[in-house]
């Protein structure tokens, strides 16, 4: 396929993407306020909302298929700010699970396979323990959800009533409104409909987004070739910023720290180096939730996607700074991946109960 | 080296492909110093050290090839595996034409010095056949011109024929033993520089299992 058709085909199915987004806000509104509430009423626990963005992510395997419904819930007022804020954090955490899976393809070669898990688990490692001191301190003095919303609300302005209007919102309403007429010719029942535009909203985001990666990573994949081979042994911010672009261009975090994995495992780059760029993916991966928020055009919709943003530029402003924390994530998962060297049973013990059993368990006993 | 992700330009497989081009390219100049050192020019500081710089520059580009691809499969998954892996072959041929030329120089340091050998002219004409195909394999390759690929690996494959044949010259030489190893040394690194020349360019046009198998028929293979 030619560039520029790949490119408009891109274009279009970022436009379906936000009408997705828009279809499943509609759709839950649609459904009885009683359903919707139940549906979270069991999540008021942080932690227990923390598991429910891991698990969520792992099963969909995509942070953004995660954040842009959690963005599309909050704007439709079914999910409350202080439960979709640590699951839009267990999101960030879920999603790592994809170059942790990556890694375990390098288990035959014990060396490669060393510098693979540590290169994987050291995303892990960053995103738990920004999570563990970050949550605490927005539970206490909501540190990332108000700024959030002062930033929201000085965008949205003049408009009011929890709303705000944006180009997109208006290209995007078109769109959806023909989506939601061709349903409304299947049924006249309101429930039914909300469901039906809930699962078409949900397809839509789901397959939109991997065919948007898909594309672009075809699109741009020399770019991406050639700015990985300039920040192989770059510093932190050139590193950083690689992440951020790729990540926004390919709108997908795991493909970038995918990516990595094999240039690590070889020797190509060193997990030092992989590590800038693995937290630019955290924050470029954020730009999926900003585009489905200027869809739904809500300030509580744009309150959760800037609270991501805010979490994963805090967590690095936290812990990458000063040198001596910013080793710690990467000797953490060092020794994690030397445990898994000797007992490769472990790594996949790992995963399991990390990124399946743990958040399951913290479901169910919540 | 972010604004490396906004410019336009070439693929990464392009930019390996002018870098097996100027490492062939570089393993003749190599070569023709060597040469030029065996034929009358004798050892020299500046020579040594001419030779030592390209060699270096083509050991850098053998590890900027591997390094290209590995980012290139890495990001583009299984797109162009049968291309990375024919280069990652094809690149070892490469630094090795830079190599055996630069044993050429070796022969000099062991008192070897053809410019008033009585069979020079003979030496001459290996010599010169030799820097020719280095330079039409450089260009074929650039090329991608595979029936030029194919007649100069059958041309090839004759010359690897007369080295043999020099080489079992010498056992009944009458000259003297240092004479006898000097040539038997020299047609030995001409065949090695040729069969790496022949293997660089099986990746224009044999499959990833037969490159390096220029030479097997139909028969062999089943």
């Amino acid at each position: 396929m030619p560039g520029w058709s790949r490119a408009a085909l891109v274009v279009f199915l970022l436009y379906l993407f936000l009408v997705g987004v828009r279809l499943l806000e509609g759709g839950i509104k649609g459904v009885s306020g009683g359903a919707q509430e139940s549906l979270f009423e069991g999540i008021t626990n942080p932690i227990a909302a923390l598991a429910v963005g891991v698990l969520a992510t792992v099963l969909v395997q995509s942070s953004s298929v995660t954040t842009a419904t959690i963005v599309a819930l909050v704007a439709a007022g079914t999910l409350p700010l202080e439960t979709a804020v640590p699951m839009i954090m267990g999101a960030n955490i879920g999603t790592t699970v994809t170059n942790t899976l990556v890694s375990l393809g390098h288990a035959r070669r014990s060396e490669e396979f060393r510098l693979a898990f540590t290169a994987a688990t050291m995303h892990d490692f960053f995103n738990v323990l920004a999570v563990a001191t970050i949550l605490p301190l927005e539970l206490a003095f909501g540190i990332l959800s108000r700024p959030a919303a002062a930033m929201a609300e000085a965008f949205a302005g003049e408009v009011g009533g929890g709303k705000f209007d944006s180009p997109i919102k208006g290209a995007v309403k078109w769109g959806a409104s023909h989506i939601e007429s061709l349903l409304e010719a299947i049924t006249d029942n309101a429930r039914a409909l909300g469901f039906l535009l809930l699962i078409v909203g949900l397809l839509l985001i789901f397959l939109t987004l991997t065919y948007i990666t898909k594309n672009m990573k075809v699109l741009i994949a020399a770019r991406i070739e050639r700015s990985l081979n300039a920040a192989l042994a770059k510093s932190g911010v050139i590193g950083m910023s690689v992440g951020v672009l790729i990540t926004i261009a390919v709108q997908s975090s795991s493909i970038t720290t995918s990516i990595l994995i094999p240039l690590v495992a070889s020797g190509v780059l060193l997990v030092r180096n992989a590590y800038p760029i693995t937290l630019g993916a955290n924050v470029g991966t954020t730009i999926t939730a900003l585009l489905a928020a200027f869809a739904a055009g809500t300030v509580d919709g744009l309150t959760i996607a800037l609270v991501h943003l805010l979490f994963n530029l805090l967590g690095i402003l936290i812990l990458y700074p000063i040198p001596r924390i910013r080793v710690v994530p990467i000797r953490l998962a060092g020794w994690l991946a030397g445990v898994a060297v000797r007992r490769k049973w472990l790594a996949v013990a790992y995963v399991g109960a990390a990124f399946i059993a743990l958040p399951v368990f913290v479901i169910v006993v919540s | 080296m972010v604004f490396q992700f906004f410019k336009g330009g070439e693929s990464t497989i392009d930019v390996v492909e002018a870098t097996l081009v100027q490492m062939v390219l570089d393993g003749r100049d190599v070569y023709e110093t060597a040469m030029d050192a065996l034929f009358g020019g004798g050892r020299s500081k500046e020579t040594k050290r001419e030779l030592k710089t390209t060699d270096r520059g083509i050991n850098t580009a053998q590890r900027d090839v591997r390094r290209d691809l590995m980012i290139h499969s890495s990001v583009s998954d299984t797109v162009d595996l049968p291309l990375v892996l024919a280069y990652m072959s094809t690149v070892k041929d490469a630094e090795r034409i830079g190599d055996y030329s630069k044993n050429f120089y070796d022969l000099v340091k062991y008192g070897a010095d053809f410019e008033n050998a009585p069979d020079r002219d003979l030496l001459v004409d290996y010599r010169d056949r030799v820097s020719a195909l280095l330079g039409d394999a450089a260009e074929t390759f650039k090329d991608r011109n595979d029936d030029r690929a194919r007649a100069l690996i059958a041309k090839a494959d004759g010359f690897l024929d007369e080295y043999d044949e020099q080489i079992k010259l010498q056992y009944s030489s009458t000259g003297t033993a240092a004479d006898a190893v000097s040539r038997a040394l020299y047609f030995r690194f001409l065949k090695r520089i040729t069969a790496h020349v022949m293997n660089f360019l099986t990746s224009l046009v044999l499959p990833v299992d037969r490159l390096d198998y220029y030479d097997e028929t139909k028969d062999d293979r089943a």
